[in-house]
């Protein structure tokens, strides 16, 4: 055994005291039998080895500090890459259904001609309701007044929400059809919002919803209530009806209150019918901060379009590579610049053809933007989905259309339960494929994982120091072991004063908090903002430089950049990883937004490089505030809706890539 | 210093009248059955009915407290505010005249330090914030420690039989504390040494310990008027009869559990809760505070219905060993630990409880990670609570644990 070998004190957490003890004459039994217990345990395991084990460890340790740079950007690309990969078939599931009581397409359905007929006759109505330009308050009697007459009791509900750009004011009509064989417990709900996710009017939509009423009157086999819904506007009216029926008696709201109400719901379906006919049935089904339905509903529901209404279901409304319009709408889905060969091959195709659905997906989701009105159930935990109509020349209508809702209406009314749990994680790739949690949660993870490890190298390198030996006289300093192939070499410890480090965290946070509260307002004209913002903060940010400058670069405390990005890492990774079993768009979104950028943080010795990088930190943090529709956009969901992701950008995104800007900024 | 203190009082109190308290009263991670404002209220309101409010199964709090809230405090919205705050404030007092003692000072610039660590712990405010009634064990357990750190035999058992009454196993706490009593609060870590006091002026403080809780218990028989109490408040600590979920590692584990196994599992998780206290006591003889240090967080992490405010309370006494600071060997990790349960415990809850997307696997995952860096606090205290002696390492040696 070499000579450092020796250099072990063995030392058990057991055996402290014990010598001691066996000489002082107050000397508890127990002592005895635990020394007993020890000397056995260190039988078991010959000691000998303990010098081999340090040192196995310590190669360990210098080996990941060695490659830690290597292991942290594998892990980042390897993540990235991941995420370039869920659209491969390879990684994907043929959908099921999870819930046996479904039933999905297992009954004879009654809607017929006559049916059709009266849908019709309402949709001229309706229309005329359009032609004569009649007030939204005019409109909801009406459509009260046409529920009444089919014997269901209905009623209005006026709503004025106050946001930053105006009062959004308008008035829903609604009809409670109570269950013939149930107490009313339990509800479902089929709605029409007044304007289609297209900016079109919904006439169409309308006119099912008032026909579809009429028409299930007449049976007796509902075991829930079913109300209907037509609300005004696209998504305000729907909110208000839907904030007004879980809290009624809250009298903040602007919204009236519900004259007739009903029981829990479980599920409700949107109607979307823009145009004259449609080909396909489209599924949306993102919502409020990216809250999706149960999978169940789709998968149902695709079933039922397709072998009782016998229509081919899409997502949202792109087209598959094998109908005529989807092929030329994927070719022109990748750059133009890629040869035709390789947007013309099968397999590009079909990766176009699922990246195209989950980059969609992703929009949606990481803006918390609902894609149509169904996605304000959600919250209130009921699943819902539109079917949208996509326009078209044909074939299908009323017809079609009554048939797979009334359908779609029995598969839910089969339900004995609520749909389950744990079947809300998923990304649907086509109708019938989609990602399992397993499969697409391990790319942010990892991402997370690589940001993780930079910040514990980092807390590593800000608490330790590598210096050479001769400059290091002095016996007071912590001196620990040297690295055993440099003896030039040595290691000392640091102090870590996390104090100004917090303080840089504290303030870019409330800088964000500020910036919040500057765009919520209505005074300031958003587009102008970038323009004045950018420059402010990158020229704050050089100055970084010059007035946080630390005192020059001290063996005993650790330089601040290094644990302002310390912090930063680590904070930046729990976020991410936890945001990712929230709203996994989001997290995509943060880990490659805040995952690369802060990777790559570092202060720098010439002044031009440390200038650039502040100048990219800047851009990353406030370029956004060009995107002024976008920015208008995230407010009003903010304000009227709840969306978190407005909040969220100023308040998390915004102040981590600060941080990266000033650890950039600071001198070394 | 005062002032300061007055101010951190006075911002806790504002955040006490806030609407917040609503919002987390019925929090499963603020208030366990046995600490639920809300049950509590129910159990006086059956109580002034003239209902046993033991013969059903949703109030499992002592007598002492029913008797309490029915005739001193009203049950309105005002008056519990402001006792649980200045319960925290008491608390807050208590910790930071621990430190005084152990580091047997008069005032030092520490102590507002350590009175903000325990008044802005969220672990130990959103609690107080909740009303829920481990609050006042926090606070008595602060108390027990601060007399018995002082010296003061009969308040300290005094206050350790009521905390023990109001939550049986703070019973654990009672060895620590009578060796606490027979020798002193100041640090040893750095020379352990076998306890200086005879065992046997133990049998004394025992036996005062035992009349004062023998007392309090037939006082709560008197209010309760029969022994149905015992099954229903420290009994449930044993039975666990109530699964409502909370942050601590028995709940998931009982509701997955065939009925035949329960009594051998729930006498093992009571055993396991028992069996660190000799132990721990025998190897951090020389320095009894820190042993009933370590012993609060093995309650915080194994306890059978735990708040948040217990682990917080572990977390808070971490100010009062400065000491131990440079022989930690993975604080980060600990910390980020802790961040990241802070974080998926109620993000878990609100997916299972609220939003209905996940399940209760989901919360038991959180709850997982927060016993893990509860752990993970413990493991590294009792390693640096022992590596002190050795001191710093020189150059060329290695200390390692056989």
């Amino acid at each position: 055994m070499s000579g450092r070998s020796r250099a072990v004190v063995r030392w058990s957490p057991w055996a402290g005291l014990q010598d001691k003890f066996t000489m002082s004459s107050s000397g508890i039994p127990l002592i005895g039998l635990v020394d007993r217990i020890r000397r056995r345990i260190r039988q078991l395991r010959p000691s000998g080895d303990i010098a081999a084990r340090i040192r196995k460890r310590k190669k360990v340790a210098a080996a990941v500090g060695k490659y830690l740079d290597v292991l942290r950007l594998g892990l980042l690309a390897t993540g990235c890459l991941w995420l370039l990969a869920l659209p491969l078939s390879h990684l994907q599931s043929g959908t099921y259904i999870d819930e046996n009581a479904l039933q999905p397409s297992q009954v004879n359905t009654y809607w017929d001609w006559g049916d059709v007929h009266r849908a019709d006759k309402f949709l001229q109505d309706v229309t005329s309701l359009l032609d004569r330009n009649l007030s939204s308050a005019e409109r909801a009697v009406f459509f009260a007044t046409e529920f009444a007459k089919s014997g269901i009791p209905s009623s209005t509900q006026r709503y004025s929400i106050p946001t930053a750009r105006g009062v959004l004011n308008g008035t829903n009509a609604y009809a409670i059809f109570s269950a013939p064989r149930t107490s009313g417990t339990e509800a479902v709900v089929i709605s029409a919002s007044w304007k289609s996710l297209t900016g079109g009017y919904n006439l169409r939509g309308v006119s099912t919803v008032l026909s579809l009423a009429t028409f299930m009157k007449h049976y007796s086999h509902w075991s829930k209530d079913i109300i209907f819904v037509i609300s005004d506007s696209h998504l305000d009216g729907m909110h208000a009806w839907l904030s007004a029926y879980h809290t009624p008696t809250n009298p903040n709201q602007d919204v009236g209150p519900l004259s007739i109400a009903s029981g829990v719901i479980w599920t409700a379906l949107n109607i979307d019918y823009p145009g004259h006919s449609f080909s396909h049935l489209g599924v949306f089904r993102e919502g409020l901060n990216g809250r999706l339905p149960n999978q169940d509903l789709i998968n149902s529901f695709r079933v039922i379009s397709q072998h009782t209404g016998g229509v081919p279901v899409l997502l949202y409304d792109h087209y598959e590579p094998s109908e005529f319009p989807g092929r030329e709408q994927i070719r022109s889905f990748f750059p133009t610049w890629l040869p035709d060969w390789i947007r013309e091959h099968e397999d590009v195709m079909e990766y176009g053809y699922r990246a195209k659905n989950i980059l969609r997906h992703f929009v949606y989701q990481a803006k918390g933007r609902a894609s149509g009105a169904h996605g304000l159930f959600h919250q209130y935990r009921i699943d819902a989905i539109t079917l949208f109509a996509v326009p078209s020349n044909g074939p299908h209508g009323f017809h079609a259309l009554g048939r797979t809702v009334e359908s779609t209406l029995r598969t839910m009314n089969n339900l004995l339960e609520r749909l389950h749990a744990s079947f809300f994680f998923y990304i649907i790739t086509t109708p019938s494929s989609f990602l399992k949690i397993g499969s697409y949660l391990p790319s942010v993870v990892l991402v997370a994982a690589s940001l993780m490890f930079g910040g514990l190298g980092e807390w590593v390198k800000a608490g330790w120091v590598e210096v050479k030996d001769e400059y290091m006289p002095s016996e007071k300093e912590k001196v620990a072991n040297a690295t055993p192939n440099s003896p030039k070499k040595k290691w000392i410890a640091r102090r870590r004063d996390l104090l100004d480090a917090f303080m840089v965290v504290v303030t870019s946070h409330l800088a964000g908090l500020s910036i919040f509260v500057v765009i919520c307002g209505e005074w300031l004209d958003t587009t102008r903002l970038a323009y004045i913002i950018t420059p402010m903060c990158w020229v704050t940010l050089v100055l970084f430089r010059f007035t946080l400058r630390p005192p020059p670069a001290s063996a005993n405390a650790a330089p601040l950049p290094v644990l302002l990005k310390a912090i930063n890492m680590c904070l930046a990774s729990t976020l991410i990883s936890v945001t990712s079993v929230l709203n996994f768009s989001l997290a995509a979104l943060l880990a490659i937004t805040l995952g690369v950028p802060l990777s790559f943080s570092a202060p720098s010795r010439s002044l031009p490089v440390c200038v650039t990088k502040c100048a990219v930190y800047a851009v990353l943090a406030f370029g956004w505030l060009a995107l002024s529709g976008e920015v208008t956009q995230a407010i009003w969901d903010w304000q009227v809706l709840g969306v978190w992701f407005a909040p969220l950008v100023c308040l998390i995104y915004v102040p981590f890539v600060l941080q990266a800007g000033v650890v950039s900024g600071l001198a070394p | 210093m005062t002032f300061e203190f007055a101010l951190a009082v006075a911002t806790r109190t504002v955040l006490a009248f806030s609407p917040l308290e609503r919002l987390l009263q019925d929090d499963n991670q603020l208030s366990s059955p046995l600490t639920s404002y809300s049950r509590l209220q129910e159990g006086v309101y059956l109580f002034r009915h003239g209902i046993d409010p033991y013969a059903g199964g949703t109030f499992r709090h002592s007598p002492l407290s029913l008797s309490f809230f029915s005739t001193i405090v009203p049950a309105s919205r005002i008056p519990p505010a402001l006792l649980w705050t200045s319960l925290d404030a008491v608390g807050a007092w208590a910790l930071v005249n621990i430190w005084r003692s152990r580091s047997n000072i008069q005032r030092s610039k520490r102590d507002l330090r350590i009175a903000a660590i325990y008044l802005l712990n969220p672990y130990i405010f959103l609690p107080c914030l909740a009303l829920s009634t481990s609050t006042v064990e926090t606070t008595l357990q602060l108390l027990t420690l601060m007399f018995a750190s002082r010296g003061q035999s009969s308040l300290s058992l005094l206050t350790l039989a009521v905390l023990s009454h109001l939550s049986l196993p703070a019973i654990l706490l009672l060895l620590p504390v009578l060796l606490l009593l027979l020798s002193d609060p100041l640090s040893h870590l750095a020379s352990p040494k076998p306890f200086p006091q005879k065992l046997s002026k133990c049998v004394p403080l025992l036996v005062e310990f035992t009349v004062s809780f023998v007392t309090l218990a037939l006082a709560s028989t008197l209010v309760a008027g029969g022994w149905g109490w015992m099954r229903n408040t420290w009994g449930a600590g044993f039975l666990l009869p109530d699964l409502t979920p909370n942050p601590g590692l028995w709940w998931y584990f009982f509701t997955e559990m065939f009925d035949h196994f329960r009594p051998f599992f729930l006498a093992a998780f009571s055993l396991h809760l028992a069996i660190y206290v000799v132990p721990l006591c025998i190897k951090f003889q020389h320095d009894p505070l820190y042993a009933s240090f370590l012993l609060l967080g093995i309650l915080g992490t194994f306890k059978p219905y735990p708040t948040l405010s217990d682990p917080g309370l572990f977390l808070s006494f971490i100010s009062l060993f400065p000491e131990t600071y440079p022989y930690l060997r993975y604080p980060v990790v600990t910390a980020l630990l802790h961040l990241h349960a802070f974080l998926l415990l109620p993000l878990f809850h609100h997916l299972w409880i609220g939003t209905g997307t996940g399940n209760a696997n989901f919360f038991y995952a959180s709850t997982l990670v927060f016993g893990l860096a509860n752990g993970s606090a413990l493991l590294d205290y009792v390693w640096a609570g022992l590596r002190v002696a050795i001191g710093e390492e020189k150059e060329g040696w290695v200390v390692t644990q056989e």
